[in-house]
């Protein structure tokens, strides 16, 4: 009997070790590389995930990576949990925001592993056609991320998009709700341009305003952005992003007057401007500093790019996982990160790494134990940022970047083209220069206040979405055709029409639909009730 | 049948008369059936409810411009049951109304609960097809899909090892240690049984998320210094434990007193009472417990958030390198908005739902019978072994007591 | 196996010895007890010694998390001190940590879960038990039973992926035609009335519906079992009486099974408040009290836990472990009254929740 008890429990014990075994066969390629762990950044993690499966297939490398923020990868590195850490920021032992000061214990080393643009993906429509040419200056962003501008037809947003009328519309602004590099990076750069508006300092932690909406990883933001509720709102993310939810990015206004997208270019443009510690004894070795390029003066550079850093161990502890094995394999990967792992950069939203960058992420390679004394061999390297025999400085991609179109400087016109994902999506808009600038600002003055009189209602955006009127009709007539047409007169037309009926005369309107409702349940359901009445007390009356 | 006492008593003009006469009778000596429909009720019910739609699509289409699917069923329910108390009144009294009206609403409820919990699971299935119907699905990994591939790379075969080698690390030490505990509190008692009892009640209440908090500060930070799969394994220990020592102490509390009683009787001493009687009688009980532990243990994702680790590879060494389980590689999956991700989310919840069904089943084919009840199979092979016992008594039956005395 | 069993059994021989000192009760004179004086023989030691054994590691395993996290969290208590639980900011790094406003939103959203599901699950139980019959009955009851097993991630995908998109227009409603009550209004920070779709994300109502689904299977077995256990003569006398099913259901039923409907209602509170994952993905969190519970933005325990313990530092881990270890204490407080509740209920019947 109790071995009649124990079989099915022995039985599944049994079924359940025998089946790793059997599958444990599969993946037969792991032959001299030991597995490596890693967690952090989301803000490169499509980069990562790439070149792990890549590793994977042709020499058999295992690498876990899990993205669970900058601030979580940097604690794990220190806590030795982890081989690796990927952040954008180097560790914060003075930290701005009141955060605890961060001090690994182990040797460690930074080594840039890819470049790219902190782009703004945003969610926006016009008369339900999606805008997909959203310019914004830096100015404004920083307003929208501090509560201060919280409606989209805000002057501010209007006069960086003279080709579209912008609809009046709440901003949801889209936060990160746990420690992130991009938060850091982004609030690096508003301290930096903007402290007037940006007061905060640098911080990993986005502190929440107003009517913005935190998520956790750069998955989550983009995530919420691309849904159909996320209407209105705009997110910082890494341009990858927003390329692979199919959803643009806002044109961020550089210092040449341009309004530029985060393309492998325009990052690689802008990057030139960086100004790397190249102090080799300092521990902040190859860290970044990007003041040069918040302010660079070519037309074609992105202000808001930077690179993502891997965190790797410079020595062997008792008190950490990491080992001169998994060193072998973790030198072994940054070399196929460095060189051949740079052509999918600009495939997946990022921007290879220069030349001078690898040579002295080759020299860190060096000081991981076990990596071995192999450099990267440039003859043979892969990178497309440079060919073989080229000077250090120079980064091809940045020769060949295109010029920004004539339609994409401010003020006087937009391009129609989209951006990131939604590249092959053109706006309908032709906003032409014929309006001119003076124009465009008498016009967006006006528009301005008639947003402001014309109340806090539903918006043209709903129209696309009729679903959403449950409470009738405060829909019912406020068809917003936001859609511009005409040039010059763009506004006028914007302006003229109503965006929306106030909510008084609609609560007035349900009241009489409530009536009419009642009515007619009266009508169904008096006359068959009063002739049973009737009929009743009649029947009554004759029993007796 | 009828509701006949009901109607007998509220409205004695209108009861059916042929059930009058079959009731009073008593010749029939059939049970009262309370729990059926009269025609006249079910007209009642289906009047109603094609009075309350009509009437709701009136209301939409023509009189108030309301929209919506969801103010629509609002709308007509509430129109339904407003004309159901209605037809009701009209030949019925107070408690009659009361009577059927809370019919309909308890079956409203049911219908609520059923339809959005099947729907639950079968929304997830619908989505997760897609994934599914790649049969890579099953037998990759995800080592070799980058973020840009399609479904037909990848796969989580090493979520769904990941999470029986867990699972199995756990049950080694839920199933001696969780069972004995609970034949400790029952067959042994005493003040200490009473503390151990207490304290292990207290931890059902402990969250999940707590206890993989625990395991990561003390297991993660102070010993391993790796997520790995035997922190995930003792995260989910420490939620289950609780969890089936509760079940297991119910199910052996149920072992009739009488069975214990008859094997003390016998003269046996308690360690044979435990495993000849007490543990076979419960048996199907003890295995209940068991599965529904695992079952339990299987599908919480927050214990192996914080103590697992992520990685993409076939990991079959519990005590190196991060191990992902099924839950967890559900949520990774559905953090990314990409449609592929999405859809692997959706497919590996199905694998995960499936196997969760598979040992609620088993559960279920095991268990379900009360302590002693047998199943056909067991209660046979029962009688075959007393007509053994039988037979070999008989033939043993003379030298006996010659040999006793 | 049994046949194997019994030859090895010692049963005439152990016998013997218990049988001879007995009283002749033939005699009659003398009828005292026999007194049961058991001798323990090796095995029986070995198996006492060995499941105290299994008893105590049991307690000590489970004793080690509760010491183990009172005293990490203490840590962080003892910086802090009573403020604990009345400040809402969540940074321990600036020892300025508290949870007020997490503690705020595990409650409002188990409570949004109760909401949803005590009326469901006290309707299902009443059909269960009372309405239904035959088949139909047995198929829904193991229905429920399964359902209680379906993993929380489901409904947390189900929440973020079908009902956070859907819910929005019902949401809505409720805040225009509601909003004058307080906890229904969605407003920002002006007091203007929020319309956009957004706004009625993420919230506490979506993550309450969500959890509530999830705990009302539980719910609904145990209210149902409380419901079948009223007595079947309590139950004829009230029809013999003349009552109604719904007359007979509040005269008999409702009174019999009232610590099971609030057993189960607490139990079900219980698990709601302990809930991680499906209320992580769908809330937005906030470290501010914030009653509009249809508006975005709330925040839970174990929600918070999952989303810090990576980044947290030694101090940080010990502020989590506190409010870990409120939540827990809250729970148990829940558990245990919930299980006296039910027990007192229970009187003579042997069983168990």
């Amino acid at each position: 009997m109790p071995r009649r008890l124990a079989r099915p429990l022995v039985a599944a014990l049994v079924l359940s070790g025998l089946l790793p075994i059997a599958f444990s066969t599969a993946p037969a390629h792991a032959d001299t590389y030991f597995p490596i762990t890693g967690s952090g950044s989301t803000w490169s993690q499509n980069a990562l995930d790439q070149w792990r499966s890549n590793v994977a297939k042709n020499y058999g490398m295992t690498v876990n990576y899990n993205g669970i923020g900058s601030t979580s990868g940097r604690t794990d590195f220190i806590a030795g949990t982890v081989d690796f850490a990927i952040s954008e920021i180097p560790f914060q032992a003075k930290p701005q925001d009141g955060s605890a000061p961060e001090h690994p214990t182990t040797g460690f080393a930074y080594l840039p592993i890819v470049a790219g643009g902190t782009s703004f993906m945003y969610n926006l429509k016009i008369g339900g056609i999606r805008v997909t040419n959203l310019r914004l200056s830096g100015d404004t962003i920083t307003k929208i991320f501090t509560g201060a501008i919280t409606n989209w037809n805000d002057a501010a947003i209007q006069a960086d998009n003279p080709a579209l009328a912008m609809p009046n519309k709440p901003i949801t602004p889209v936060i990160r709700s746990d420690g992130s590099g991009t938060s850091a990076q982004f609030t690096l750069w508003m301290a930096t341009q903007y402290p007037k508006l940006w007061k905060t300092g640098m911080t990993s932690q986005f502190p929440s305003f107003g009517e913005s909406k935190a998520q956790k990883g750069s998955d989550g933001v983009a995530g919420y952005v691309s849904q159909d509720y996320g209407e209105g709102a705009i997110t910082y993310v890494e341009y990858s992003y927003a390329k692979k939810a199919g959803f643009p990015v806002a044109k961020v206004l550089n210092a040449a007057g341009y309004y530029v997208e985060p393309t492998a270019y325009s990052v690689a443009v802008a990057m030139m401007q960086a100004k790397i510690n190249d102090d080799s004894s300092s521990s902040a070795y190859l860290t970044q500093i990007l003041d040069g390029v918040y302010n660079a003066t070519d037309k074609r550079a992105y202000p808001l790019s930077s690179y993502s850093y891997m965190i790797v161990p410079t020595e062997v502890t008792s008190k950490g996982i990491f080992n001169t094995n998994k060193g072998k394999t973790l030198g072994a990967f940054l070399r196929y990160v460095l060189c051949t792992g740079q052509q999918q950069a600009d495939t997946l939203g990022y921007s290879p790494l220069p030349m001078n960058l690898v040579e002295a992420g080759s020299d860190q390679i060096k000081r991981i134990p076990g990596a071995g004394n192999a450099g990267i061999d440039f003859a043979s390297c892969k990178n497309p940022t440079f060919k073989a025999g080229d000077s250090p400085s120079k980064n091809q991609l940045a020769v060949i970047a295109p010029y920004p179109a004539d339609c994409d400087k401010k003020g006087t016109s937009q391009c129609t083209t989209g951006t990131a994902g939604a590249a092959n999506q053109t706006t309908p808009v032709t906003g032409s220069g014929t309006g001119g600038t003076a124009n465009t600002k008498t016009n967006t003055g006006t528009k301005t206040t008639t947003g402001g009189s014309s109340n806090t209602g539903t918006t043209g955006g709903s129209v696309s979405q009729p679903t959403y009127d449950e409470n009738g009709n405060v829909i019912a007539g406020s068809t917003t055709d936001g859609t511009t047409s005409g040039s010059g007169t763009t506004y006028g037309a914007a302006v003229s029409k109503p965006f929306t009926l106030p909510d008084q005369t609609t609560a007035s309107t349900q009241w009489l639909l409530v009536a009419a409702a009642l009515l007619l349940v009266a009508v169904v359901v008096a006359p068959p009730l009063l002739s049973q009445r009737l009929r009743r007390s009649g029947g009554a009356d004759v029993s007796r | 049948m009828s509701d006949l006492m009901t109607e007998v008593v509220s409205t004695p003009a209108t009861a059916p008369r042929t059930f009058l006469g079959a009731g009073l009778d008593g010749e029939d000596e059939a049970q009262r059936e309370v729990r059926g429909f009269t025609a006249r009720q079910r007209f009642d019910l289906v009047g109603a409810g094609a009075a309350g739609a009509a009437l709701a699509a009136l209301l939409f289409g023509w009189f108030a411009p309301l929209s919506g699917a969801i103010g629509w069923v609002v709308v007509a329910f509430l129109a339904f049951l407003g004309l159901y108390v209605l037809l009701i009144s009209l030949d019925s009294g107070l408690e009659e109304v009361k009577d059927r009206l809370s019919a309909a609403l308890f079956s409203t409820a049911g219908v609520i609960l059923f339809g959005v919990l099947v729907f639950v699971v079968v929304y997830t299935i619908a989505r997760g097809v897609e994934a599914l119907s790649h049969p890579n699905f099953f037998v990759q990994t995800m080592q070799f899909a980058g973020p840009l591939d399609a479904l037909d790379i990848g796969g989580v075969a090493h979520a769904i090892v990941g999470t029986l080698i867990q699972i199995s690390i756990a049950l080694l030490i839920t199933i001696p240690l969780g069972i004995a505990t609970a034949v400790f509190l029952n067959e042994v008692g005493g003040r200490f049984a009473r503390f151990v009892r207490t304290v292990s009640d207290a931890m059902t209440a402990l969250p999940s998320v707590v206890a993989g908090l625990f395991v990561y500060a003390a297991v993660i930070q102070g010993i391993t210094h790796e997520r790995s799969g035997i922190a995930a394994s003792l995260a989910i220990t420490v939620m289950m434990l609780p969890i089936v020592i509760r079940s297991s102490d119910v199910v052996l509390r149920l072992v009739p007193g009488n069975l214990r009683e008859a094997s003390y009787a016998l003269g046996s001493s308690k360690w044979r009472t435990v495993w000849h009687v007490v543990l076979p009688t419960s048996r199907s009980g003890l295995v209940t417990a068991v599965i529904l532990g695992t079952a339990r243990g299987i599908g919480e994702t927050s214990p192996v958030l914080l103590t697992s680790g992520v990685s993409a590879a076939m990991n079959t060494n519990p005590f190196k390198g991060p191990m992902i389980s099924l839950p967890l590689q559900v949520f990774d999956f559905v953090r990314s908005p990409e449609p592929t991700m999405v859809a692997r989310g959706f497919g590996t919840a199905t694998v995960l739902l499936l196997l969760v069904l598979f040992l609620f089943a088993t559960a279920r084919a095991l268990g379900g019978r009360a302590p002693g009840e047998l199943s056909p199979r067991q209660a046979s092979r029962a009688r075959a072994t007393s007509a053994r016992d039988l037979l070999r008594i008989a033939s043993k039956k003379l030298p006996d007591p010659v040999l006793e005395n | 196996m049994s046949d194997r069993s019994i030859p090895s059994h010692p049963g005439p021989a152990m016998l013997a010895p218990a049988a001879s000192p007995a009283p002749q009760p033939a005699d009659g004179f003398e009828d005292v007890p026999r007194r049961v004086v058991s001798k323990h023989s090796f095995g029986d030691m070995l198996f006492q010694r060995s499941v105290l054994a299994a008893g105590t590691v049991t307690v000590l395993i489970m004793l080690a998390v509760g010491v183990f996290l009172s005293l990490r969290a203490s840590t962080a208590l003892s910086k802090t001190g009573l403020s604990f639980f009345t400040t809402q900011a969540w940074s321990p790094e600036t020892q300025t940590f508290g949870v007020a406003a997490v503690l705020f939103g595990t409650v409002s959203i188990a409570l949004i879960a109760l909401g949803v599901s005590v009326p469901l699950s006290l309707g299902t139980a009443l059909l269960l038990s009372e309405v239904l019959q035959g088949r139909l009955r047995n198929l829904l009851i193991s229905l429920v039973d399964l359902m209680a097993a379906v993993p929380s991630i489901v409904f947390g995908l189900w929440g973020v992926y079908f009902l956070q998109g859907s819910i929005i227009p019902v949401s809505k409603w409720i805040s225009i035609w509601f909003g004058w009550i307080p906890i229904f209004a969605v407003t920002d920070a002006s007091g203007q009335p929020q319309l956009q779709p957004s706004a009625f994300t993420s919230s506490a109502f979506i993550a309450g519906i969500v959890v509530g689904l999830m705990v009302v299977p539980t719910q609904t077995s145990i209210m149902r079992e409380a419901f079948t256990r009223a007595p079947v003569g309590e139950r004829e006398g009230a029809y013999a009486l003349g009552a109604t099913r719904w007359g007979m259901i509040r005269a008999v039923v409702l009174p019999f099974g009232k610590g099971g409907i609030i057993g189960g209602t607490m139990l079900g509170l219980g698990r709601a408040l302990g809930e991680t994952i499906a209320v992580y993905m769908i809330i937005s969190p906030i470290f501010t009290i914030n009653w509009q519970v249809l508006k975005t933005g709330t925040n839970s325990v174990s929600a918070l836990i999952a989303l810090r313990y990576g980044e947290a530092s030694e101090f940080g881990l010990s502020a989590l472990m506190a409010a870990g270890l409120v939540l827990f204490l809250l729970t148990l407080v829940i558990n245990f009254t919930a299980s006296s509740i039910v027990a007192r209920s229970r009187s003579g019947v042997e069983s168990d929740v």
